[in-house]
């Protein structure tokens, strides 16, 4: 039990981080399953982290509605930009979004209530592991559900072809707007838990290189399965922490393990039907 | 022959258990040794490095030998907050010094505050640092204590009506430097004729400065770094601009005159540390750090160096236990009243006021050096 203990004290916020990221790598999962490149998603998580810290700051709102406005208040926000901006597609989407996360990024260094460059300190400790266990549980399990549903369905079809999802009949642009505003909650939900037990938040943490590193979780983990963007954020947010050891050479072989894997398994990590054949040749050599 | 191997591996296990049994006060240092702050970072680490093995040299703390557990926190948040962690709860070290900047220790200070151990930042200059609990302490002298000196001697020397401001309005550390400088000029009643900004990466600042050679000012204050700084400089005298500069704490970079060569006379700048401070620990400080790592030591070497000396003065008085928590206790009670003579001169704490008014941490109570520049060199400004 000490044992545990003194495993927990050290490497519980590891442990959250990988919670909060396998969330976001889930956002980010949610509109690639709908055919949409979207770049957004830190900046939806910096709204959520903003306007949660905020309200736990100034208005000390209990912790339960301070996530649910800060996964609220960036769907608000896709609701808004989501009508224009998807109206693009593949990389010219990427491009907007990106661009709508400098917009965000710079609204907040110059507002005053954000504390501009300098952040938001002295955030109080309210995340425990339960809720990250709980909220991260939820949205598998619903989104798993999702996957299976009408709407999952209709994802899937505009993901292979647009036109043709049209023609079925599928409310295209509706689709799409659900996808986007679902994973802006779902990042928004994640901002709120980070900035709950990080302390401290600041617009460079919501920047491109972090939009980037969400999209690399769950392309490294593979994009066909729920397990694909979870695998690829446990990875990606364990790795340097293991790599420890190796001191200077650390960003090195951390890098070196992406190459070889985005060269090697380039549909990512866990690719269900690679998987499933790998047991099947399993279960052939034995018989 | 046979034996010959084992008995050596007993030798050297005998030898491994005394090295261990000297080396049993463990500092923590969290560093960023990688990532944009790494270049303060590693500065810190060598001033920390240097100051140990002088602390050992001499036979170390009341016997004991100091050994320090350096860990890299990249620059980033959560980074710091692992480390605190694994230095604090892993590697059970005595305290904890660092992280390199401000955003990391807003981060990382509430774990050590809360798991009560020192935490001890050494290139932290955010407001509100030490508001996070009584185990913070830094070294780092505030810019809200260098600037109004820095000003007010400019004043004096140049006898200044009205300056302009030009800052970084995208950067925690250019931004508060600009906030302090703002409130200074007010509290001295220097009329500012215009403010300009500018975001990191600018690399042409041929507008702003315009408008402040319209507006005719008798100087111009920059909240900048080193490297823009420098452009800001050379720019400004190829426009014509012939008033002096006065920096804050970003100025002190030797980058600033590899840059603008000697655009950048007359500026007045202020810091914690001079090169050229004549005082014998000074001068010890900076022949050693040549002689080990071969390159010119800087303020954050400096003040890293001082740090580990203040922590071995305050050991010096803490019977060490053996029980982690209450050698904790006993070093924050002690580290106060620790008084030093080192590289950055006379140094003490005092006691940090608090927004809140709740008891904080410990804040550097310290005289800034002033310079002016003179042939491309900070040269100490000596009143006439």
């Amino acid at each position: 039990m000490e044992w545990f203990n003194d495993f927990w004290s050290t490497y519980s916020t590891l442990v959250f981080s990988v919670g909060v990221h396998a969330l976001l790598a889930l956002s980010i999962w949610l509109t690639l399953s709908c055919g949409l490149l979207s770049l957004a998603n830190a900046a939806f998580m910096g709204v959520g982290a903003y306007v949660s810290a905020l309200l736990t700051l100034h208005l000390e709102w209990s912790f339960g509605s301070v996530l649910l406005a800060g996964g609220i208040a960036p769907t608000l926000v896709a609701l808004i930009i989501g009508a224009p901006v998807l109206r693009l597609s593949g990389v010219y989407l990427a491009m907007a979004t990106l661009a709508f996360g400098e917009v965000v990024r710079i609204t907040v260094l110059n507002l005053e209530i954000t504390g501009g460059p300098e952040g938001l300190n002295g955030i109080p400790l309210a995340t425990e592991g339960w809720h990250i266990a709980l909220i991260l549980a939820v949205t598998v399990y619903g989104l798993a559900r999702l996957r299976r549903s009408k709407v999952g369905r209709a994802f899937e079809a505009i993901k292979e072809d647009e036109v043709a999802a049209r023609l079925m009949g599928i409310n295209v642009d509706r689709y799409k707007l659900l996808a986007f505003s679902l994973g802006a909650f779902i990042a928004g939900v994640a901002g709120a838990l980070n900035a709950h037990f990080t302390f401290f938040i600041s617009p460079r943490e919501y920047g491109f290189e972090n939009a980037v590193d969400i999209l690399t979780m769950a392309v490294l983990g593979g994009t066909s399965s729920l397990i694909g963007p979870m695998l690829g954020s446990s990875i990606l947010t364990l790795l340097p922490e293991l790599l420890r050891s190796l001191q200077d050479f650390r960003s090195l072989v951390n890098g070196a393990v992406l190459v070889l894997v985005v060269l090697f398994l380039p549909k990512g990590l866990w690719e269900s039907r690679r998987i499933r054949a790998f047991f099947k040749r399993l279960k052939g050599g034995q018989a | 022959m046979r034996f010959l191997p084992k008995s050596l591996v007993l030798v050297g296990a005998l030898a491994a258990a005394g090295l261990a049994q000297a080396a049993d006060i463990k500092i923590g240092v969290a560093a960023a040794l990688t990532g944009g702050a790494a270049q303060y970072g590693v500065a810190i680490r060598n001033g920390f490095q240097l100051a140990a093995d002088e602390i050992n040299a001499k036979g170390g703390v009341n016997g004991n030998k100091i050994q320090l557990v350096v860990e890299d926190e990249q620059g980033k948040k959560e980074e710091g907050i692992n480390v605190f962690k694994k230095l604090i709860f892993q590697d059970k070290v005595l305290m904890v010094f660092g992280p390199t900047l401000s955003n990391s220790m807003f981060a990382a200070g509430p774990v050590a505050n809360g798991a009560k151990t020192v935490v001890f930042g050494t290139s932290v200059t955010a407001n509100g640092i030490t508001d996070i609990g009584p185990y913070v302490f830094r070294n780092s002298v505030m810019e809200s204590d260098v600037l109004p000196v820095t000003v007010a001697t400019a004043t004096k020397h140049y006898k200044l009506k009205q300056v302009a401001v030009i800052y970084g309005n995208d950067d925690a550390f250019t931004k508060s430097g600009y906030d302090v400088f703002k409130k200074v000029l007010e509290d001295q009643k220097l009329p500012v004729t215009t403010t300009e900004t500018y975001v990191k990466g600018d690399v042409d600042f041929k507008a702003q400065l315009t408008k402040i050679k319209a507006s005719n000012p008798d100087a111009v204050i920059c909240s900048c770094l080193a490297e823009e700084a420098a452009n800001i400089m050379l720019q400004a005298r190829g426009l014509g601009i012939k008033v002096p500069f006065i920096g804050g704490n970003g100025f002190n970079s030797p980058k600033l005159f590899e840059i603008s060569k000697l655009a950048g006379e007359g500026t007045f700048v202020g810091s914690p540390w001079s090169n050229t401070n004549p005082a014998p620990a000074n001068k010890a400080f900076v022949a050693a750090y040549v002689k080990k790592y071969n390159a010119e030591p800087n303020q954050f070497a400096a003040q890293a160096f001082d740090a580990l000396h203040v922590a071995a003065a305050a050991l010096q008085e803490v019977k060490l236990s053996g029980d982690i928590a209450a050698d904790r206790e006993a070093l924050k009670n002690a580290l106060p009243k620790a008084t030093i003579n080192g590289a950055t001169g006379p140094f003490k704490f005092r006691p940090a006021v608090t927004k809140s008014g709740k008891p904080g941490g410990w804040d550097a109570d310290q005289k800034p050096f002033i310079y002016v520049v003179k042939g491309g060199k900070f040269t100490a400004f000596d009143g006439k």
